[in-house]
Order: C-alpha cells, then structure tokens, then sequence
C-alpha cells in the first residue's frame, strides 16, 4: 500500500499538522510500511461478517434528562492561553464558512 | 513473601493492616514513600509531578479516621501513584506531551476519585509515553522512565511510569491504562502485577482517551491481592460513561485462596510458537501452565489463529479513534499555542505540529488517513470486521476453557533507544496483549520467571471470560503462591542494604 | 424583487428547492450529552462544564429526553422509526466546536422516510402539496462567536473572535426534505408548518430571530419539462420566514438570469444579506469536506422496540392540522379562523377551555372574540395567553352574557376592556356598572309606543314604503333606554307596531 507525500501532505491538512519537509519525507516511508503491513487484513475473507464498534454489547445507555452542576467560568477559562471578556480568544479566521 | 524490611516494602494490604493496628500511621507510610521518590526519581524518572501536599493531607485525613476510630476505607494509607493521564484537581495532566505541559485538571477521573475514597494516598503523576502511544515510555516529551531492574533498558509502556514507581517502592499500588497492553507489557517488563479489566468495568471518565473502544484503566500492584484490591475500589458503573458496564462487583479478594482445582487453562501455543518470541518466554509461560496443571488445573492447547491479526486490526482502530480524540488538543481552549498565529488554521496547525511528539503525529496521521474518504472500507471497515472474528475466536476458546495462558511481552526488556527507530518493531511487543483489547476481555500479566542470563523478569498473561476477574485473579494467585518468585530489582536490593 | 419577475421565471423553469433544518430542543432541561442547563443567552462560558468544552478525558452521555424528543417529532412527520440507531462523529475542525467532532448521526439516523403535506396559498388558489422527510437526526450544537473589529460582526475583515461554549451541546434535531418543493412559498409555508407542529409536540421555541430555529436551503432550477436536475446552491443565513422566502425567490431569478444569458450556475455555498435583499457566495474552503465520520465509540448504539415506539406514539398530541380540521367539523368554525387558533397552542388551549365553559353552541362567538379582541389585546400588551389577565372562564362569561341578551355587543367590548384591567368577572362588571341590557317586551313596548307618537311623519313615511326607517326608529328608542335595550327586541317590537 504505498502512500504518497502529497497523500500525506493532504493528511496532515485534514490533521491540522504543520510538518516540515523533512517530516513529510520520513512519515511517508513510515506509513508507507505500517500501511503496508496492516493491510494484511485486506486479504482476510470478511464478506457477511459485521463491523465491531463496540466489544460489549450495549444498547440504549443514556441519561436523564436532569441539570448538573457545570464548571464555574474561572475553572473554565483557567487553561486558556488567551482570554477576554469571559470569552475564549482566537485569532481570526480565513477561508473558512460563515456560521450559518 | 519475606517479612519487609522498610515501609516502602510493604504490600498495600500489609500498610492499610498496620494503620488499622495502629502500628503505623498513614502520614508515616505517606513520608515513607515521598522519601524514596526522592531518593530513586534521579535515576529511575517514574513520575511527572510528584504531589507530597496532596499525599499528606489525605495521610492526615486518614489519621484523623483511625485517631476518631472511624471504621478504615478498604486502602486506608495505600501509597499510589496516577498515571499521567487522569485528571486530578490539584495536579496538572500532561499525558507527557507539549501540548498539555501545563494544564491544570479541573476536575477529577471517577476511576481516581472512587481510588482515593478508598482511602488510597496519592504521591504523584506518572510518566508515559505520549498520550499512551508507545511500549517504551521513550515516547514522553519530558523524557523516558527507566526499568528499576537495569536502568539502561525500558520499563515497557505506555504506563512505564506507573509500572516502575511499584517495581522500585515508590508507591505499593498504581494506577494505569491499557489500550492494546499499556498496563500488561510495562507490568511484565518490570516484574509487577498488572491488570487490564473488561472493557467497562473501570470508568473511563477524566481518563484522556486514546482509543475509546479499547482504553481501560486498570491497577499495578506487587501482589495480585494488592492488585485485586485496587480493582475492587474504582470497579462499577458510573453514569458519567456510557460505557461502562451495570454488572455487580464481585468480591475480588474472596476466592484468591481457592486455588485451581478443576480450573480448565488453555495455553495458546499459536501464541507461543509465534516468531519473535524469546525462548525463555516460551519457556517460563510453559512452566506456568505445567505448575497450574501440578495445582489440579486442567490444563489444555488451544490456538487463537485470527488474533494474529489482531495487531494489523490494532494499528487501524486505534490510530483512527486517536486522531479523532486528539482533534481537541488545538490550543484554544488549553493547551501550547503559537504565539504568532496569523489566522485559526495557522493556530491549529502549528500549535499540534510543535505540541504534538513524533509517535503522536505518526498516529494521528495514520489515523486520519484509515478513515479518510475512499480507505474507510479498506481499513476501518475491514478492522471493525477482523474485530468481530476476534471476538468470536475467543468466545469458542472460552466455551472450553475458564482462562487461556499467554505470555505477556515476547521479549524480557529492550535497551533504551533499541527499537525506538523502527516502529513496526516495538508495535510487535504488544502482539499477545492487543486481542484482549480488541475483544474487551479482562488480562492479568503475573511474574513467572526471572530470565537466567539478563535477571529480568518474565509475565505470563491470564486472560478471562467478560467481567470474570474473579477467575482471573484467581489462577494468578494460584501461581504467585506456587512460584513464590522474589521479585525485588536490583535498584532496590541496594535501598534495602 | 418583483413578483413578476419570480412568477415569469417560474413559468420556463422548474425551481427545486430541498430544505435542511436544524432546531435546537429549547424545551429540555439539560444538554445533549451533559447536564449542563438549556438557555438562551447569559454570560459567556458560564453553563459550560468538561463535557461541552471538551475538556481532556470527559465523556458524552446521551440525554434521554432528546431521543424522545426526536423520535416524537419523527411520529408526528409520518417517519419511520429506526430498530437500530447509532450517533457517529462527524470530524473537522472549526474553534466553535469545542472537540473539533460533532456528535452527530451518518447512516442510521433515528428517523428517516417521513412527509409532510402542506397547504399552500389561500382560498380558490389554494392546494396541498406533499413535501417528503429525508430524514431526521440528533445532534449537538456548537458555540457562538463574536467577530471583533470587523463590520457587523462579521467574519470576513474581523480582527479576531472571542468564543462562548454556553450553546456549545444544546440538542439540535437536523431534518432534511427531499428536493419536493418548487417554490418560495411552498418553502416558507413548509417551515411555517414544520414550525407549528414542533411547536404542538413542545420540543422547541422554534425561533428563526434567537436561532433556535435555523433554515438552509438547496436551490436549482431546470427547464421546465426537464428531467436531470440543475446545478444547486446552499442559500444559509435566513432568520425569518419572509427572509427563506425572499432568498430562494431571489436566489432562483439570479440562476435564471445566469442561465440564460448562458452562464452556468457553480455549486457553493450563498450568504442571504436581508438588508441588501441579495445572496452572495462565500468564500469557498480550502479544502473539500472530509469528515471521517465513524461511528462514536464513547457511546453504545439504539435498538428501540415496538413497544417502546407505541410508548412515545402515545404521547402525540393533537396536531394542528387534525386540530383545525376538528374546529371545523365540530364547531363549525370558517377553514381560516379555525387554522389560526390550532396552529397557536396556547390560543387553542384558551379556545377550547373556553368554549367547555361557554357551550359548544358558543364556539364561533368564542372564536370571534378569541381572534378578535383576545388577540389584539395580547398584540397590545405583549403579553402571552396564560398571563394576560383573561381567563378562559371570563371570556366564556362574557360570550353567554351577549348570547343571553344581557348586554348588547357594544357594551360586551367595554366589559372586556375593564375585566383586561381590573381582573373582575364579566357579570360583576355588567352589575356594578348597571349595564344590564333590558329585554323585557313590557318596558321596551311603552317607549316604542312613545317614540311612535312623538314622530308621526316617519311613521307615514316608513309605512309608505320607506323601510329603512326601521334603524333610525331602533337608534331612537335605544336613545331613550340609554343604550341598555336589548336590539333585537326592540326590533321585534318596532316592527310589531310600525306593520300593524
């Protein structure tokens, strides 16, 4: 299963991943082999079988429908690397939609 | 056991008696195990944080208990330690990245909250790989944890830490978690008792997820007595995690003495014949099963063929599930963050790329990509699926068998920086753990052989039945009796001299 | 926009236009996945906790109300109810998305295969049209931003934002129609009824202004006759009914125009601005979507049962629909009348508490003054039907007062303005205001004898055909009773005498 650096490159867009050139070259070997080897399972005959999200079959778990007390806004906002007006702050965002 | 020498040598159980006696007061056990911290962190760098004023208040606490003659909580004065990857208020959790070197819990895990109810005294964070990503605990940014049995190889990991704070007396009981072996492995590289619990049966709430389909919390002890122990306290359904199961918690320490008689073991000799396996493993995991056989258990063969592909599985759902989980590490709302940033997507990316280690990367690249448009099937699809066999395969194995016998690792521990170049390689040492996770069943990794030319230890895995760790633990106690194995690392003999 | 316009596109081509609606569930307590509280508004981040601010290591738990919830609003759309349903996670980055996933649901959404069929256009023009349900799923809401030091708020020029997580995880409910409507008033009428039903089941405030209620839609438009469908346009940002309305009209003339004046039309994403009444495309992303949705392994999937389904089906009240169709039928209300008060769930309430007061004989007087001086009343003083002042037994009291003679309809208004103000009881008013109305043949004939007398030459003339003289005869004789003769009676009376 080879992978490609611009396939890797496309990745780490999607994984919000700033690499170096450097880092694209190695990963691209890496993955390449980890793919290579996991692929392994492709060959498997699983035709009919179900997909295992889960190990223990669950169903229906949820909660009522009840008021919880949350976080006070200090505790919040006490990781945040910037903060104003009880708000978080970021800088600003370009070519990305409009909230609808 | 010998009689202890020191404080620090005490079992969980044998401190928590003393208190009880009055022989012993917490605040004591507590120094104890601070001083020995103090003395073995420089070489060993078993922990992250260490946390002598939340220790000491919960010593007080508990002196206050036994001063008023409250009745005692079951760990009444246990010394334990917190991998770094639970949150507890009053503790940073860094999961031992960049990206979260300085950020503060602002709550805690229920699996530490319900530890410390139970009276457990806590003395720090533990090291680990990055975000649990590795078998090494090479893979921390604030540098690898050493194996207290040679301090030139690894404790294993992703819970090295952990794992190494029991093995050297700096804490009688730890806490770990297990995603494909991170409890297990570091357990039988360092000679420990190590438990990874059935999926569900330990919260998973405030534990920084890696793979949420796999990760469970589990203890690392001295003892399996210890180790049941410290199940037997963060055990049960909590309402804050969906996946957690609604089962009734057994008594773990009850039927530790009942032995095995009749107790049907299957050996899994695919396992054993599988390449790479040293043969001394093959060899002490053999005795095992020879020495329950001697106890009256009925030991027969069994193979488990789809788990061999439980590692190609492994490295798809895990990396996949990882991505998505570390898509909040963003440095918006916590976490390292550029300075510089010209716009969102600049933030995001650099702040990951600069937070984020190199094994955390490769993971969450692989991840991202087995789940990207036009691979989901090829990958994720077909992983879910090996998934599915996997668990089958167990099920049959279990219709004829209480426990099925593994060795833990296939090898006794590596050198620092041996495989830390090939990550194929250091994946391997996670082949016999990983099924249990993709199947969500319960595994213990006991000591059964120091290795004759290294003096390392050797585990040998008891796998068990869905929320049977009564079963588990119970042939594990059978073994620890019968082996009567002193596992005490050289770093420590040298303390008690 | 002229309507010819639209109308005159619409007569080349064929616009097909599929909506997708996301409504948060204001009326649950808490969160969908923590139990944080459901408001609107407030400080920032100060209902937020772990979970909604996907703080490390926290754990979404699903609120059960919000399965109800939409599996209700899945009955009362004729959806099918899924045995076997699951959340996945829908992964892409945006800063007010706290995990950088949205809980949400892929391809086992609770509801799915459903309709609606609503009414369009009033009186001769009026028709019906089925407009079918893709599918209806759960989610999680994201947080607010405010744009700073840009114009207006707005993202585009802003120098940076400031992030509030207090929406971040209210439960929202997606439902997608199939691409079934084919005009600007089918959409808004569509939403409007959506709207009137979701608002029956109690699940929302429905607000297009506050955003509990949010429209998008997919627009194209084809050659009318033609078979393969045009390219469409999302057409976003549309916060009132007039606003989907005036977009899509809008937005199908501009792909009209385009189209034949041989352009084509791009597929992207358009931004309503109703002050400038124009959509205007976004800045398109980066990247193309990737989502990697899978399913959400921090939770366990759904099976629900028959019986569990027949549970929540029992909990459908009536619809508005079968409601107006009852006032219909039953009271023998005007189709108009009747459609006002069953889409108006307090209103109907109001209305029928009151007519089990007054006697299903009153139900359209009841109904008159329900949409008559009731509503202008609570239009007036901004007050909702519950705590307005007027219950449904002062209303009733006062439409059996009218029917009953007592006081005449004039003095009914009065009556109403003073119990609006005072509270008391229309009977109470009616006594201490000596207003009650004289029917008695007796008095009324006396002064009808008086009044005939005092004016002989109108009496000539009505008798010699003026017959309109009648109402001036009725002013007359009220004049003299000071307004508190019943009208009918003197009429009757009037006429006795004036055709002897």
């Amino acid at each position: 299963m080879a992978i490609s650096e611009s396939d890797v490159r496309h990745v780490a867009l999607l994984a919000r991943l700033a690499l170096t050139d450097e880092q694209v070259r190695h990963l691209t070997v890496e993955l390449s082999s980890i793919l290579d080897h996991v692929s392994e399972i492709q060959s498997l005959d699983l035709a009919g079988v179900e997909p295992t999200a889960h190990p223990f079959p669950m169903r229906n778990v949820t909660r009522p429908d009840v008021v919880r007390p949350g976080l006070s806004r200090e505790r919040a906002l006490l990781n945040a690397p910037e903060a104003e007006d009880g708000a978080f702050v970021i800088p600003r965002i370009v070519g990305a939609e409009e909230e609808a | 056991m010998a009689e202890p020498r020191r404080i620090v040598d005490m079992t969980g159980a044998q401190i928590a008696d003393a208190i009880a006696r009055k022989e012993l007061s917490a605040r004591e056990a507590a120094e104890a195990a601070l001083a020995e911290i103090e003395a073995l962190e420089p070489r060993v760098h078993a922990f992250n944080q260490v946390t002598p004023e939340l220790a000491l208040q919960a010593a007080e606490r508990i002196d206050a208990m036994v001063a008023s003659g409250e009745s005692l909580p079951p760990l009444a004065g246990v010394p334990v330690a917190i991998k770094d990857n639970m949150n507890l208020i009053g503790t940073r959790t860094t999961c031992s990245s960049r990206i979260l070197e300085n950020y503060e819990s602002v709550y805690t895990c229920t699996a530490v909250e319900r530890l410390l109810a139970a009276g457990a005294v806590p003395v720090g964070k533990c090291n680990m790989d990055e975000f649990a990503f590795g078998s090494s605990t090479e893979n921390s940014a604030f540098g690898p944890t050493r194996n207290p049995w040679d301090l030139e190889r690894v404790p294993g990991g992703s819970s090295g830490g952990s794992a190494a704070a029991v093995a050297a007396r700096m804490a009688a009981v730890s806490l770990g978690s297990d995603t494909g072996g991170s409890i297990r492995q570091p357990g039988a590289l360092t000679g420990t008792v190590a438990v990874k619990p059935t999926y569900g049966r330990v919260s998973r709430y405030g534990l920084v997820a890696f793979a949420s389909s796999l990760d469970q919390i589990g203890p690392f002890a001295r003892t399996v007595e210890d180790a049941a122990a410290v199940l037997q306290a963060i055990a049960g359904k909590d309402p804050m995690d969906a996946t957690s199961v609604d089962e009734p918690v057994p008594d773990y320490r009850a039927g530790l003495e009942a032995g095995v008689e009749g107790l049907r073991v299957g050996l899994v000799t695919d396992m054993l014949e599988m390449e790479g396996c040293a043969g001394e493993v093959r060899a002490a995991v053999e005795n095992a099963a020879r020495v329950l056989a001697d106890l009256g258990a009925e030991v027969g063969e069994v193979e488990l063929p789809m788990s061999r592909h439980g590692l190609s599985a492994y490295y798809v759902i895990g990396p996949a599930e990882a991505s998505s989980n570390l898509a909040r590490f963003d440095g918006i709302r916590y976490g390292h963050r550029v300075k510089d940033a010209e716009d969102v997507l600049d933030l995001y990316m650099r702040s990951r790329a600069e937070g984020f280690g190199p094994e955390t990367i490769r993971r969450v690249m692989l991840g991202t990509y087995a789940l990207s448009a036009g691979y989901y099937e090829a990958y994720y699809g077909q992983a879910q699926k090996t998934r599915t066999l996997i668990i089958r395969e167990f099920a049959d194995a279990f219709e004829r068998f209480d426990v099925l016998l593994t060795p833990t690792s296939p090898t006794v521990a590596f050198g620092i920086g041996e495989k830390a170049s090939d990550p194929l390689a250091m994946y391997l040492s996670d082949v016999y753990t990983i099924p249990l996770n993709l199947a969500g069943l319960p595994g213990i990794s006991v000591p059964v052989a120091l290795c004759s030319e290294s003096g390392l230890p050797i585990g040998a895995q008891i796998a068990a039945r869905h929320f049977d760790e009564a079963t588990m633990f119970r042939a594990a106690a059978a073994l620890e009796r019968a082996l009567g194995l002193d596992m005490t690392p050289p770093l420590v003999a040298e303390r008690q001299r | 926009m002229a309507k010819d316009r639209l109308n005159e596109v619409l007569e080349r081509y064929e616009a097909v236009i599929g909506l997708e609606i996301h409504t948060e569930l204001t009326s649950l307590n808490s969160k969908m996945f923590c139990g944080c509280p459901v408001e609107f508004g407030g400080e920032p981040n100060t209902r937020v906790c772990p979970v909604c601010l996907g703080m490390p290591g926290a754990l979404p738990v699903p609120n059960q109300a919000a399965v109800e919830a939409t599996v209700l609003a899945g009955l009362a759309l004729e959806c099918e109810i899924a045995r076997f349903s699951q959340f996945h996670r829908k992964n892409y980055f945006y800063p007010d998305m706290p995990k950088n996933y949205q809980i949400s649901q892929y391809d086992l959404p609770f509801c799915a295969h459903g309709h609606l069929d609503v009414e369009v256009g009033e009186g001769d023009a009026a028709y019906v049209t089925r407009i079918g349900i893709t599918r209806i799923h759960l989610e999680e809401d994201t947080g607010k931003m405010i744009h700073v030091g840009g114009s207006e708020g707005r993202i585009a020029g802003a120098d940076h934002s400031l992030v509030d997580f207090n929406r971040a995880g209210t439960p929202l409910i997606e439902l997608v129609t199939e691409p079934d409507i084919r005009t600007p008033e089918e959409a808004r009428r569509f939403a409007q009824t959506l709207r009137t039903i979701f608002l029956a089941l109690g699940i929302s405030d429905c607000s297009m202004e506050e955003g509990s209620m949010r429209v998008d839609a997919n627009v194209s438009i084809r050659p009318r006759g033609a078979v393969e469908l045009g390219t469409k346009a999302e057409v976003k940002n549309m916060n009132s009914f007039k606003a989907l309305h005036d977009a899509l009209a809008y937005e199908i003339v501009r792909q009209a125009d385009l189209v034949d004046a041989g352009g084509r039309v791009v597929q992207e994403t358009r931004h309503w601005d109703a002050a400038a009444k124009r959509t205007s495309a976004l800045r398109s992303k980066e990247e193309a979507h990737d989502y990697r949705y899978f399913p959400e392994p921090d939770m366990v999937p759904f099976e629900f049962t028959e019986e569990w389904i027949a549970a929540i089906r029992e909990r459908l009240p009536e619809l508005p629909a079968a409601r107006r169709d009852r006032y219909v039928q039953t009271f023998g209300l005007p189709k108009h009348d009747a459609r006002l008060i069953a889409e108006d769930v307090p209103l109907a309430q109001f209305f029928e508490q009151a007519v089990d007061a007054a006697g299903a004989k009153l139900a359209k007087p009841v109904a008159n003054w329900v949409l008559g001086e009731l509503s202008a009343h609570l239009n007036a003083t901004g007050a909702a039907v519950g705590s307005c002042g007027i219950t449904p037994e002062m209303l009733a009291e006062l439409v059996v007062l009218v029917d009953e003679g007592t006081i005449s309809g004039k003095q009914a208004k009065e009556v109403f303005a003073e119990m609006a103000e005072s509270g008391d009881m229309p009977a109470a008013i009616v006594e201490r205001r000596g207003m009650r109305q004289v029917s008695d043949t007796g008095a009324i004939e006396a002064v009808v004898v008086k009044v005939l007398a005092e004016h002989p030459a109108e009496v000539e003339s009505y008798r010699s055909g003026k017959s309109g003289l009648i109402g001036w005869f009725v002013g007359q004789v009220m004049r003299e009773m000071r307004g508190q003769a019943n009208p009918a009676v003197v009429n009757e009376v009037l006429k006795q005498h004036l055709d002897q």
